[in-house]
């Protein structure tokens, strides 16, 4: 188990030193975050809605979408000149490459993440609770909860012809729970509710990311057999 | 099973099915009262709910199947969860097209966000992903791997995404045949609800075979067509 997780370490820190020197996906991600923002200062009118009042929504789905951008990406890099094939073979258990996988992906929409919501705060006033800590506790659950089935799943879709355009077909449907907890935990707090209004919600949060990653733990090894 | 098994099964139970399709029809339309605050829309509810438990069962099915097919890897149970899943999207599509006519005479709406509705709205869409996902590979081994995985997690998350959509005030009749209670309908409704159960189950059962003995035959064909492309490797050092 401990190997497991030291080797899972070893495959996002690979991950995630390359997108350190190429800064591609961030720097797309990040673009995106900040435009799709902008974009919904003119697909709602201000006038009737005050984006501060749905921000919560809207910064879940600007998540998701980003974070479907960067899905899309996961297996790329290995994709030339067979490394995925040198993957498979390294010695490394596959629930290894999966966790790994889920970490550098989890990490890199962490940083999107932390970037979404400071671009609305600065967008759209929207007023940061004083403890931050139980807005990164439900964003950091959220984000691993979307990175472990989005893993599998982006797994899965880059063995197929349609590739990422099928991602969000299989990956939207099961991502119900997510928003819905995830957007309503955050409206919370940014609403200035108290911390221990949302012990149920990060609760089932906490459920689906333990089942998204037990899943793929039990699962990926099926997906990336030869 | 035994392909002149499964075809006799299929025929049996497919007339089985049919003959009770046409007794809960007569019931539904001349027999059951009228319920008397919803009035004759209500009747609907006899082709909506016994389709809305067999789009659960089948989906039970598929889960089933892909877990045990990919944890022994026989072929057999992938055709099983496919036949299924075929089936069980039929249902769904039933209960997504009469719900919505109801709703609209007995809430006024085609669409509410109303738990049970929306769990199926999402269980078609898993069902989608599940037939695209095997039908976009290369190598068909592949596709069904990817199928069985996206049936298990869509399971899965069956709980979830139902205790999710609960979460939204429901608008839904509360349930009136699976009570802890006992029903709580009147006796002739109940026995239409009941036949349309057991007819609705052995058309699937019914459909669920004969698309299993298809897929069984598909995959003898495959294997035909593939052994007559690639002779058999010639033997070296024998003398023609």
């Amino acid at each position: 188990m401990k190997g497991t997780l030291v080797l899972a370490w070893v495959v996002a820190r690979k991950d995630l030193q390359v997108e350190l020197r190429t800064r591609e996906r961030l720097a797309a991600m990040g673009a995106f975050v900040v435009l799709t923002a902008l974009l919904f200062n003119y697909a709602v009118d201000r006038t009737v809605v005050h984006p501060g009042s749905i921000a919560a929504g809207l910064i879940w789905m600007t998540l998701i979408l980003a974070g479907l951008l960067g899905l899309g990406r996961t297996f790329e890099l290995e994709k030339e000149d067979g490394a995925f094939q040198g993957l498979l073979a390294a010695p490394l258990p596959r629930e290894a490459l999966y966790l790994g996988k889920v970490l550098s992906n989890a990490v890199l929409l962490a940083i999107v993440t932390a970037l979404t919501v400071l671009v609305f705060a600065f967008f759209y006033q929207v007023v940061l609770p004083r403890n931050p800590l139980p807005l990164i506790g439900v964003l950091l659950l959220g984000v691993t909860g979307f990175s472990a089935l989005g893993t599998l799943f982006s797994g899965i879709t880059a063995g197929t012809r349609m590739g990422e355009t099928l991602l969000p077909v299989l990956l939207f449907p099961l991502l119900v729970p997510l928003v819905m907890f995830g957007a309503s935990a955050t409206a919370s707090l940014l609403g200035g509710f108290p911390a221990s209004e949302i012990f149920g919600t990060l609760r089932i949060l906490g459920a689906f990311t333990l089942i998204a990653l037990a899943a793929g733990v039990t699962l990926f090894r099926f997906i990336v057999e030869e | 099973m035994s392909l002149g098994f499964v075809k006799w099964g299929a025929l049996v139970l497919g007339l089985a099915g049919l003959a009770l399709t046409v007794l809960f029809h007569w019931q539904v339309f001349f027999w059951v009262p009228t319920e008397a605050s919803m009035g004759i829309v209500q009747r609907i509810f006899y082709i909506h709910l016994p389709a809305a438990w067999v789009a659960f069962f089948a989906f039970g099915i598929v889960a089933i199947c892909s877990a045990v097919y990919l944890w022994l890897g026989i072929e057999k149970l992938d055709h099983a969860a496919q036949a299924a899943a075929e089936g069980g999207m039929i249902f769904t599509t039933i209960v997504l097209t009469s719900g919505p006519l109801w709703a609209k005479l007995a809430w006024g709406t085609w669409w509410t966000w109303e738990p049970r509705l929306t769990l199926t709205l999402l269980l078609w869409f898993i069902y989608l992903g599940y037939f695209m996902v095997r039908n976009s590979t290369d190598v068909p081994e592949k596709g069904k791997k990817f199928a069985a995985v996206v049936g298990i997690v869509g399971a899965l998350n069956i709980p979830l995404i139902h205790l999710s959509v609960l979460w939204f005030r429901s608008l839904h009749p509360q349930p009136v045949v699976a009570r802890t209670d006992g029903p709580q309908l009147h006796p002739d409704m109940l026995t239409t609800v009941l036949t349309a159960l057991a007819a609705w189950t052995l058309v699937f059962l019914s459909l669920y075979l004969l698309r299993y003995g298809t897929a069984r035959l598909e995959a003898a064909a495959d294997r035909a067509v593939a052994a007559t492309r690639s002779p058999a490797p010639v033997r070296e050092g024998v003398a023609p």
